[in-house]
């Protein structure tokens, strides 16, 4: 019994998910009918009311006591996490036992990332509107698009090794990767960034994905995509491209075997000498009943796949010489190569510039409007950022510049002559009862935001973004790939092997680097058919369990600042390391007191908020320097003497992020 | 202060009680200065959210969390109770801390919803208050293990401990009598109780302890048919460690399914102590005066006196309203009967007034209206009256857990008096003339051992609060043994952060913590086999065996 529910402070639904499960307990409970063609909005109403009194009771907690509702969690082990974004409330519900409230507040922060990635700037004031479209139909289609995205997330969660420790996995290869790398550069991101087809588009980042796992990464001018970005990105491509849609490549019988297959379904790699992607049959043995009647009901809902021409509007961290700005709009082009190979070109679209301009005002305006809330008043509440002036100045001329086109900037410029009145004219009120106007203006400049890059421009003459053909040729170049193909699906599932001979009794290990956001692990195969070094079926699935078990363990420490945990644990010896490096010194950092988080703090990892960030405590005390930052978890057997253990701890530390005595390549 | 607050507020579902004003379903709210606003938003709140939530899943809300607290809540009858600790106490102990002060008002006062209606709202609060400020006394760690404090077995000639348990089986002898426990200036000195029940007694034999030994209450005990309130961990009793008679087919007491089976059991017709079917019983406080005692009236009783009082039979439940009835009837009928003569065996005369009136009054207040049985009896929480029969020499007490009508029976109690009166002198000189000593001295370490069956714990941590260097030790030993709890296959654990290193381990029956002090270890957190947090068991075997602890 699972749910996910956004409310606004109106208590209004914004958005839900459920499990059918609970829908069908909400059902019971409310009594509502289910018929036919009224089902959804009479299911909307009923879990509306259920959850009325919890909002307004949260809501009047804040008000009154400035503290609310974190958790509840029942006799019968259901659990309910609340956290509360701005105006917006969200609720996550598990009532089947196998996600705890660390899983659940990490889910709760992971949608919001998704919604921002999705929504950009406009998450920052007027996403209640955005997120619930007065009209029935696009509210559905809005609402299947989050709950499939927020689906394939959880299944990455609890499938994927890369989104439990939340750092991306490399494609262990380095010959390889290096001339994907340059292929990308020299042949692909230059030829497209140099075509007229191109649209004002500039291509900015490139990537390919086997699975989930990463390829090659090649970005232009030194720029990056943060973590959180790129995994996020690599929801969406297995979003929009499932492994699963390929069953129906497969044979009826084969569909029929794995139709509860979720989006990530893993694959036998058997060589293929001939083309051909239905020799590629999807395996799939643990299914549970719950899941595939989840994926069932997903089925009627899932919305037909969108013009592969068409991007995906994203928006993404860019930092540039004047600072760090979030949510910048770019162009997500999904190119499948290959079932469970695509590319990911990202683009920066023409008008990104405007996206800057709204985020400088809209931090302006949030400045001044907590400025005033803490109580400053006068000249005192525009203290501490650049001269008030400047940015009267500015937002003058950017608004004078939005007038030829065909954006409605005409409320924009009421709201703005209307605080230009209150705080400049003078014996004016001054800046004094600015605070509904500061949210006014944030208000309009979200609503800009909004019809820049949120508004399908179809009505445009010139098609906004690499035409199909200039996509079509993008594919096609990579098909130079397909040598590699069978290899490198093979490759991820078995992206290193050979350790037990050189480290007898070490059963898995987890090395992730944080400063780069990657991640080194032996793949854990569960299904019957392949058999990696954890064995097969049960055995690998009980050492699964462990390993998820284990990262959730060693979080809840790290979260009350221990960065060295060792479990023994029935017949194995858990092992958790976290430590910091200099990168050009090489040497180990004196360890730091991790903060104490409080346990309703941010999830620890990368995806929706980065806690390895606290490195740059260390950049205090070692100017200039850049400082790297390391986790290690290791399973071993329990009855190997535990020096023997902790040299194998040392030794995977030391050698694993060099590729010159990485033991494994 | 380790308390946040506890709210008990009486809360029904029907819609007319609904519609009364909070603050008046409020029972009792800690801190009671709290001003009434807060307290009825609060109780307002956590409680109809907690109901909204309750009825979503089908289930009543366990625990609850704000941003800046957490909450152990149960919500029982028509009663909602949330109870908040300090941060460093684990959920699981705060949860265990409620369901033991709940049973505890049980054990004295009879069912929370049949007190409420008996008894003015005031008096039931200050009783609440003072089950509250006996938990205050304790340390962090106490708290989060929910253990007994015993008294420092190091400094006492293992003789007297012995001697202890043979006061113990002596008054057994008595077939009236059905468990007991020996207690010296607030700790256990021997027991033969559940550490569950021991506990319970142990609040009421501090209170007087604090009050400076010249006030005593009439008590009443219960029996229970089955586990009374909701006992977080119900273990079966285990009788005094030093008994030969200890039941060799308990089982495990971390197991709670296999330990709660005995307790359904009806246990109408037990009668020793050995019967592991006793559970913590039900009484009520029928006095609360503080009359003076009589001294010098007669030569024995100058330092030694004992009281038991009778109980409340309104809480047998056994959906049969004569019995019901009756035994109210028959009880109140011997209330006053057995007052007298405790005081006549006393030869109290001058408080005899002062005693009996003040008995009368509760008596009428303590008639029970013959419809309210039947409310509690769906909970399956039917108890049964019972005696604490308590006997002071000084600091040290003969707590009895005895049947009801060991009241009537002159001879037995006097066997019982005469036969444990000189023992008791003698042990309680022996006892005072220990020197306390210095609390374990604190050496480069700091360890806490902790007895899963006894419920004991052993440590040499200083237990004042503010003592700066312990406070990682105790957050540590927080973590780790919430960890051992909800992870059963865990045996062992060391967890560093900056500042110190941890070592935890258990066995079925007990945890051990080790902290070893010394220069801030140069490491860097990178896996290095030499790192000096690595040798933690090593050195806690070696450093423990002195304090009698074998980790071995």
């Amino acid at each position: 019994m699972k749910c996910l529910l956004i409310a606004s402070e109106s208590a209004e639904v914004l958005f839900y998910w459920t499990d059918p499960e609970f829908q069908q307990n909400v059902q019971q409970q409310y009594g509502a009918s289910q018929e036919e063609g009224q089902g959804l909005p009479a299911f909307e109403d009923s879990i509306s009311t259920l959850f009325a009194p919890i909002i307004i009771s949260c809501i009047t907690m804040v008000d009154r006591l400035g503290d609310s509702y974190a958790s509840f969690t029942t006799e019968n082990n259901h659990i309910y996490v609340l956290h509360q974004f701005d105006e917006c409330l969200y609720i996550a519900v598990n009532g089947d036992g196998d996600e705890d409230e660390d899983d659940l507040r990490r889910k709760i922060y992971v949608m919001k990332k998704m919604i921002e990635v999705l929504f950009g700037m406009v998450t920052l004031s007027t996403l209640l509107r955005k997120l619930r479209p007065q009209d029935t139909e696009q509210r559905g289609r809005l609402w299947n698009q989050l709950q499939s995205l927020l689906e394939t997330y959880s299944h990455l969660r609890e499938n994927d090794q890369s989104f439990l420790v939340e750092a991306v996995e490399r494609l262990i290869h380095p010959t390889l990767c290096e001339q994907c790398i340059e292929f990308l550069e020299r042949r692909l991101v230059q030829q497209l960034n140099s075509s007229a087809e191109r649209a004002g588009e500039e291509v900015m980042h490139a990537f390919i994905l086997v699975h989930t796992k990463l390829l090659a990464f090649y970005s232009r001018n030194a720029s990056s995509l943060v973590t959180s970005d790129l995994l996020t990105l690599i929801i969406m491509a297995q979003n929009m491209y499932p492994s699963s849609t390929d069953l129906e490549d497969a044979g009826p019988e084969d569909a029929e075997s794995t139709s509860g297959s979720g989006p990530d379904v893993f694959y036998t790699p058997e060589p293929s000498p001939t083309e051909g992607d239905s020799n590629d049959i999807p395996v799939f043995e643990f299914v549970d009943p719950d899941i595939q009647m989840a994926e069932d009901s997903l089925q009627t809902l899932r919305v037909p796949p969108p013009d592969p021409s068409t991007p995906q509007r994203v928006f993404l961290e860019v930092s540039l010489k004047e600072g760090l700005y979030p949510m910048m709009p770019h162009s997500m082009y999904c190119l499948p190569l290959w079932p469970g190979i695509s590319l990911v070109l990202l683009t920066k679209i023409p008008t990104s510039g405007l996206a800057m301009s709204i985020y400088v005002f809209l931090e302006a305006f949030a400045k001044l409007e907590k400025r005033l809330r803490e109580g400053h008043e006068g000249s005192a509440a525009t203290r501490g950022q650049p001269a008030i002036s400047d940015l009267r100045g500015k937002l003058d001329k950017f608004i004078k510049a939005l007038g030829p086109s065909d954006i409605q900037s005409v409320p924009l410029l009421n709201v703005w002559t209307e605080f230009k009145n209150r705080a400049f004219a003078k014996g004016g009120p001054g800046f004094t009862k600015l605070i509904p106007w500061c949210k006014n203006m944030r208000m309009q400049l979200c609503g800009i935001f909004r019809q820049c890059f949120l508004i399908d421009s179809g009505s445009r003459d010139a098609p906004r973004h690499l035409s199909p053909g200039l996509q079509e040729r993008a594919q096609t170049l990579v098909e130079k790939l397909m040598d590699w193909k069978e290899f490198l699906l093979v490759k991820s599932k078995r992206n290193i092997t050979m350790y037990l001979e050189e480290f007898p009794g070490l059963i898995h290990f987890i090395c992730v680097d944080r400063s780069t956001g990657q991640m080194i692990s032996p793949s854990l195969n569960v299904t019957e058919h392949s058999t990696s070094e954890l064995g097969k079926g049960p055995v690998a699935q009980f050492i699964k369990k462990k390993v998820w078990g284990l990262v959730n363990t060693t979080r809840r420490y790290l979260q009350k600042g221990y960065s060295t945990v060792t479990l023994r644990d029935g017949d194995f010896y858990f092992c958790y390391f976290l430590w910091f490096e200099n990168e050009t010194q090489g040497f180990k950092l004196d360890p730091v007191d991790l903060p104490i988080l409080p346990d309703d703090s941010a999830p620890i990892g990368m995806l929706s908020w980065d806690y390895y960030k606290l490195r740059r405590f260390y950049s205090k005390n070692h100017q200039g320097e850049v400082v790297r930052c390391f986790e290690l978890l290791t399973i071993h057997l329990g009855i190997i003497p535990t020096e023997i253990i902790l040299q194998h701890c040392r030794q995977l530390a030391s050698k694993l992020w060099e590729p010159s005595r990485n033991p494994l390549l | 202060n380790t308390w946040g607050r506890i709210l008990t507020w009486g809360y029904s579902c029907s819609l007319r009680e609904e519609e009364d004003p909070t603050r008046k379903g409020i029972c009792y709210f800690y801190p009671e200065e709290t001003p009434i606003d807060k307290q009825e938003l609060l109780c307002g709140q956590l409680a109809g959210a907690g109901r909204c939530v309750s009825e979503l899943s089908s289930s009543p809300v366990h625990v609850l969390r704000l941003r800046k607290n957490k909450f152990a809540i149960r919500m029982k009858d028509d009663f909602f109770w949330a109870l908040s600790c300090s941060v460093d106490v684990p959920t699981a102990s705060v949860c265990e801390l409620l369901d033991h002060l709940i049973s505890l008002f049980c054990f004295y006062n009879g069912s929370v919803r049949q007190s409420y209606q008996l008894y003015r709202q005031d008096t039931l609060a200050a009783r609440w208050a003072q089950y509250l400020s006996h938990h205050q006394g304790s340390t962090d760690l106490h708290h989060i293990f929910s253990c007994m404090k015993t008294i420092d077995s190091t400094n006492v000639d293992p003789l007297l401990l012995l001697k202890a348990a043979l006061i113990l089986q002596a008054c057994q002898r008595c077939p009236l009598v059905l468990a007991g426990c020996i207690l010296f200036r607030g700790r256990v000195v021997s027991t033969q109780m559940s550490p569950a029940l021991t506990m319970k007694v142990m609040v009421h034999e501090s209170e007087t302890f604090i009050k400076s030994l010249i006030s005593y209450g009439a008590y009443c005990l219960s029996r229970a048919h089955s586990t009374p309130c909701k006992d977080s961990q119900p273990r079966k009793p285990r009788l005094s460690r030093t008994l030969s008679d200890t039941l060799s087919t308990d089982s495990d007491p971390s197991d709670p399914g296999s330990s709660q089976s005995p307790l359904k059991s009806p246990c109408s017709s037990c009668r020793s102590s050995s019967d592991n079917a006793f559970s913590p019983g039900n009484a009520d406080q029928l006095l609360s005066s503080n009359s003076p005692l009589p001294n010098g009236k007669l030569e024995e009783h100058e330092d030694s006196f004992y009281h038991s009082f009778h109980t409340n039979g309104g809480d047998i439940t056994d959906n049969s309203m004569n019995s019901l009835g009756l035994e109210a009837n028959c009880i109140n009928g011997g209330t006053e009967g057995y007052c007298r003569r405790m005081l006549d065996f006393r030869g109290a005369g001058e408080t005899q007034a002062s005693h009996d009136g003040s008995m009368r009054r509760k008596s009428d207040h303590m008639l029970p209206s013959s419809g309210t049985g039947s409310p509690d009896s769906q909970h399956n929480d039917s108890l049964m009256p019972m005696m604490l029969y308590l006997h002071r020499v000084k600091g040290l007490v003969l707590a009895l857990l005895v049947e009801k009508h060991f009241l009537d029976d002159s001879a037995s109690m006097e066997e019982v008096y005469h036969s444990s009166l000189a023992a008791l002198n003698g042990l309680e000189a022996h006892l005072r003339s220990v020197s306390p000593g210095p609390p374990a001295a604190q050496g480069p370490y700091i360890f806490a051992h902790f007895d899963s069956i006894q419920s004991t714990l052993t440590s040499n941590l200083s237990g004042r609060p503010g003592v700066v260097h312990e406070r990682p030790f105790v957050r540590a030993t927080s973590l780790l043994h919430s960890h051992f709890c909800n992870t059963e296959t865990l045996q062992e654990a060391i967890i560093r952060s900056a500042g110190a290193a941890v070592y935890g381990t258990r066995s079925v029956a007990q945890e051990t913590y080790f902290l070893q002090h010394g220069g801030s270890v140069k490491n860097s957190g990178i896996p290095n086999h030499q790192d000096s947090a690595f040798s933690l068991p090593t050195k806690a075997r070696h450093r423990l065996l002195k304090h009698g602890i074998n980790l071995l």
